[in-house]
């Protein structure tokens, strides 16, 4: 069942054109994040259905029903701003009340389920504070509390985690995601950062310039991103281009590679658009480090970092420098001679760009 | 040694205040209990002289609720027309914000003299207004706009309208645009997040305008003194009157107290009516 449905989507400011055409259905329940970087109009799409900015053409549906034209108010959605946005003159339980008090619903109704959502968040002891006495967590809090309190079909999320500190964000992700499932509310969730977009999605929308790139679920957008600047964009990637020597199936995927030096490297994916080389991408933690002579390609460790959990290596290679992950009990040093093994299995093909962008 | 070097920070501006504050205040203290004499601004020794002449005569004590009502009058109109042009100001695009701007802080830069002046030229019994309504056979006895409270009023809400729109505007700006929008998607249409959500979180604005504007055109003298032509009487016109023209000190000193005393207790009490918890 599809919740909430964006058609050919566009949003004209003046003469520049923010938004070129979105397409997206979101199913009901789902938790989808908008991801991009900054500019390419992740919260001008969440403004859209949210009904505060008006679209300049397409049509925005719920439940099937064209809303486009519908006033914000008249929607029936929750919405998270990243400056919280709370009411200053009015304490916790006022805040949460609000909505509910625009339903014209009965008093004792009211205070029930504004206890309700107090308890949910667990912000009970505060329901008689004013927000500048809250932390920013808390506060965050709050503004998710009153989205929700009003039940609304769709909620919208727009970096609602930008203002608070690394461990607190962490804290939140699982929060927002645990309450997210509890309520089975269908979720649009507007941000730069994918790791957050990764842990808490289902599906990760990446925009670029006003455009879709690709619509997934995190692993497929991480494994198998649509483009070369999604695969840098979600996390890091290297990229190598190397010579196709034989095409087994074009169709199903199968292709024998050759890396500098010869060896051979098989790629399993399909990729229609093979032409005499390929850009393959692997993820750091797709190669590994092996003894100098052994492994697929040689190298040298130009860089290294340890970073807690594992150790992150730049090794100059024939193919240009390249990013790697190894874990922490392994004694390589900076200047060392070393190996490197693919993941062939895990080995994703890049569509060449279109257009010629730099 | 900290603290005396810390002190001797803020000496200057203690010095200051104590010179041009406190020191005036106690003089003008002292001199309303001074006795009034004959042929000289004060006599010997003391008297409460002074205060029983105020509120013994009503010609003098009326002046006292009459000037706070102008007062209170003005600063209304001042809020009622002010709040919708800071409103308006607030949301304009950036363009159009300086040039409103510019507009609401342009009077101020005309001399009051000249404004209040300006005000009876149109207002006066052979004025623009009634000349006009005359010429056309409307009225054919001029209308009574001057030298009465309503031509008072009028004048010193023009006078004081920047320092009623400089505050709310200054509170509407830095006022989050999100927060109207949270009370829209929670289902508040435009007058109920006005009423509810917009005005209350200016109230910190609202409250610094209206002292401004309440406190400035209880003191003016220029305006009343132009417009009222001499017969709206205000405290401070009395007060004038009493040191400049009469020359009795004490009894200005004392008129000029109680109405310094009446406008702070007036602030106070509208302070504490509209007192906000949250901020
Ligand atoms: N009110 C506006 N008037 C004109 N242009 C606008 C307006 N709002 C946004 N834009 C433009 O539309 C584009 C998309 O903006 P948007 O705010 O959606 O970006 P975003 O993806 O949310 O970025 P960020 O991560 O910085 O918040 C930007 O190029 C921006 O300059
Ligand atoms: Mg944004």
């Amino acid at each position: 069942m599809t919740e909430v449905s964006l058609r050919a989507l566009q949003k004209l400011y003046g003469k520049t054109l923010a938004l070129k055409g979105i397409s997206l259905d979101v199913a009901h329940g789902e938790f989808v994040s908008l991801l991009g970087p900054s500019g390419c109009g992740k919260s001008t799409t969440l403004k859209c259905i949210a009904g505060f900015e008006e679209v300049s053409d397409g049509r925005i549906c719920f439940d099937n029903k064209d809303i486009s034209r519908k006033l914000p108010e008249d929607r029936d959605i929750g919405m998270v701003f990243q400056s919280y946005a709370l009411f200053p003159h009015m304490t916790v339980a006022q805040n949460l009340a609000f909505g509910l008090e625009m339903r014209r619903l009965s008093k004792s109704v009211i205070a029930e389920r504004v206890a309700k959502a107090m308890e949910m968040v667990q912000l009970t002891p505060y329901a008689d504070r004013f927000p500048k006495a809250l932390s920013g967590g808390q506060q965050q809090r709050v503004a998710l509390a009153r989205a929700l309190v009003i039940e609304p079909a769709i909620l919208l999320l727009d970096e609602p985690l930008a203002n608070l500190d690394a461990k607190l964000r962490n804290e939140m992700r699982g929060f927002i995601r645990d309450l997210q499932k509890r309520v089975g509310i269908t979720t649009i969730y507007v941000t730069h950062d994918q790791d957050e977009a990764m842990t808490m999605s289902d599906r990760v929308v990446v925009m670029f310039d006003g455009e879709i790139a690709q619509a997934a679920t995190p692993e497929e957008v991480y494994d198998r991103p649509a483009s070369e600047r999604v695969a840098r964009f979600v996390g890091n990637a290297n990229i190598l281009e190397l010579p196709v020597m034989a095409v087994r199936d074009r169709a199903a995927g199968g292709f024998d590679l050759t890396l500098p030096g010869g060896t051979p490297l098989h790629l399993a994916a399909p990729a229609p658009w093979a032409n005499g080389a390929l850009r393959v991408m692997a993820r750091p933690e797709q190669i590994s480090l092996t003894d100098p002579g052994f492994g697929q390609l040689g190298g040298r460790v130009a860089k290294r970092y340890f970073s807690g959990g594992h150790v992150e290596y730049t090794i100059d290679t024939d193919c240009g420098p390249l990013l790697v992950l190894g874990p922490t009990t392994q004694a390589v040093h900076e200047g060392d001679a070393v190996g490197l093994t693919f993941d062939a299995s895990r080995l994703w093909p890049m569509a060449p760009e279109s257009g010629a962008k730099p | 040694m900290k603290r005396f070097r810390s002190y001797l920070l803020i000496a200057p501006t203690a010095a200051l205040i104590f010179l041009f504050i406190v020191l005036p205040y106690v003089t003008v203290l002292i001199m309303s209990f001074r006795a009034p004499a004959d042929g000289q601004p004060y006599g010997e020794g003391f008297s409460l002289g002074g205060y029983a002449q105020f509120f013994g005569q009503a010609y003098y004590a009326w002046s006292l609720p009459q000037t706070i009502l102008l007062g209170m009058a003005t600063t209304l109109i001042c809020l009622v027309l002010g709040y919708p042009i800071a409103l308006h100001i607030a949301t304009a695009s950036r363009k159009w914000r300086g040039l409103l701007y510019g507009i609401v802080l342009s009077p101020l830069l005309i001399g009051i003299v000249v404004r209040s002046y300006g005000w009876t030229i149109l207002l006066g019994n052979s004025g623009v207004i009634n000349a006009t309504l005359r010429n056309l056979g409307v009225i054919d006895r001029p209308l009574p706009l001057m030298y009465n409270n309503f031509g008072v009023i009028l004048a010193l809400a023009h006078v004081f309208l920047p320092f009623m729109v400089l505050p709310l505007l200054s509170a509407l700006q830095s006022m989050d645009p999100a927060i109207a929008q949270a009370a829209r998607s929670l289902g508040a249409r435009r007058f109920t997040i006005f009423r509810r959500v917009t005005f209350p979180v200016s109230m910190p604005g609202v409250q610094a305008g209206c002292i401004l504007v309440f406190v400035l055109a209880i003191s003016s003298y220029v305006t009343p003194a132009l417009v009222g032509g001499m017969r709206v009487k205000t405290t401070t016109l009395l007060v004038v009157d009493a040191l400049i023209d009469q020359f009795q000190w004490p009894f200005g000193s004392a008129m000029a107290l109680v109405l310094a005393v009446s406008a702070g207790l007036i602030v106070l009490i509208f302070a504490r009516l509209t007192r906000m918890k949250w901020t």
